[in-house]
């Protein structure tokens, strides 16, 4: 148990100095910034507490808000996607939504692709509408947050298939 | 007691939500200029929506005041036209206007009545003019302590004295049973000029009204008759069927007018 608390703790950092020193610093188009700490969230084992999940959204979140200067944008986006996993689950995974690891394996691909892209497009969306914070430039915040999650999904995707062959 | 504990518990992550939103709404609200103008202006937006909704609703319920405070007003109104109209002849003749609500109406039979909500206790004598908003009503026929009737213009038994307000020939106005909004003006000679649309306003000349107040307009009329008179037909300003609120007009001088002529 506490081998893989290390081990959960040490793969948190890790993602999170990733996102804090490379990728805040990545400006694809001069706008697209990949949210790859939404992969803490994403592999968060299924039968993981869902309280400390709220909780760890919003620690992880008001960090990147604070490297970010975006005031709380991250950490309201993060920790409603952490609030809403549990439905994203039941309608990504059907009856194998109880799988501990069904994000990574032993689910159908197009399942997983589903609940990957769920749960950024919700945070994209919710964390450009926070940005932007303007109803008139609603056409502007969902091109931003479908090419951001277009870019986040890839690399995560990616950093995913790197995990899960490991 | 325990059920709302197993309540909380069992939303808890649904409380611990809302408590971590408000947390975050605060640091964007504190420290974000962009989202402290917008969220201000929604709650501007948002005070100022429910305040009308509220006042709206409040409005609504005092509606029957806010009727009544109008009423009194265009009382007093009606005072200080009258006080005007009398200024030249004598400021005291006419002494107050009263303010009353139809209770009773008629207009489908030949005798029609008014009855008001007014009465003796309220200064309502016999005798006393009646008008509205529009014009002449009709006269005060009994009094009893809390209400009066009224002859109504629409009853065959009124005849009131009235002039042509262009040419200030002398008539009087009586109604023929037949028409509730048409009346018949008498006594105006074929050497009057008149055409139609010419306003009819009360003469003056009874105890009843003061000189000027509206009657009607002339609608038709015939020049044909071998009596020298023209026949008019004059269209009452007033619909006599939604009458609501009326005046009573009273006049310090019919007494003394009254007993000069009963020498």
């Amino acid at each position: 148990m506490n081998r893989e608390l290390l081990k959960n703790i040490s793969f948190y950092t890790i993602i999170l100095a990733l996102q804090l020193l490379v990728f805040n610093h990545f400006k694809l188009f001069g706008f697209v910034t990949p949210f790859i700490y939404l992969i803490i969230f994403i592999h968060y084992k299924i039968s993981y507490d869902k309280t400390l999940l709220l909780l760890l959204g919003f620690l992880i979140g008001f960090i990147v808000d604070l490297s970010m200067q975006t005031y709380g944008c991250h950490t309201f986006s993060t920790i409603t996607i952490c609030y809403l996993r549990r439905r994203i689950e039941k309608s990504s995974f059907g009856i194998n939504a109880n799988l501990p690891l069904a994000m990574l394996k032993g689910t159908p691909l197009s399942s997983r692709v589903s609940f990957f892209l769920s749960l950024i497009a919700i945070h994209s969306i919710i964390y450009y509408s926070f940005i932007f914070f303007n109803i008139s430039l609603l056409s502007t915040i969902f091109l931003y947050a479908f090419i951001n999650s277009i870019a986040t999904f890839i690399i995560v995707w990616i950093i995913s298939r790197l995990i899960s062959n490991r | 007691m325990q059920s709302i504990i197993n309540s909380i518990v069992k939303n808890r992550n649904l409380i611990i939500y809302l408590i971590l939103s408000f947390i975050t709404f605060s640091f964007l609200y504190n420290n974000s200029s962009l989202h402290y103008n917008e969220l201000g202006k929604i709650s501007t937006y948002l005070s100022a929506t429910s305040s009308k909704f509220s006042s709206s609703i409040n409005s609504y319920f005092n509606l029957k005041q806010e009727n009544e405070k109008l009423i009194d007003e265009n009382l007093q109104l009606k005072k200080m036209e009258s006080n005007y109209r009398f200024t030249q002849i004598d400021e005291d003749t006419l002494n107050s206007v009263n303010s009353a609500k139809v209770i009773v109406n008629s207009i489908n039979k030949s005798k029609n009545i008014i009855v008001i909500d007014k009465g003796k206790l309220d200064s309502i004598n016999l005798e006393m003019g009646v008008i509205s908003s529009k014009g002449v009503v009709g006269i005060v026929k009994n009094v009893t302590d809390n209400y009066a009737s009224i002859i109504s213009l629409l009853n065959t038994d009124l005849r009131l004295n009235a002039i042509l307000k262009n040419s200030s020939t002398i008539g009087s106005v009586t109604w023929d049973g037949l028409n509730a909004r048409i009346l018949k003006l008498n006594d105006i000679p074929l050497s009057s000029s008149l055409k139609v649309g010419d306003t009819v306003v009360t003469g003056g000349m009874s105890f009843y009204f003061p000189k000027g107040i509206p009657i009607g307009k002339i609608v038709n009329y015939d020049n044909s008759s071998l009596e020298g008179y023209y026949e008019i037909d004059v269209e009452i300003f007033n619909d006599f069927s939604s009458l609501s609120n009326l005046y009573i007009l009273s006049r310090t001088d019919n007494n003394e007018i009254q007993s000069l002529i009963d020498e």
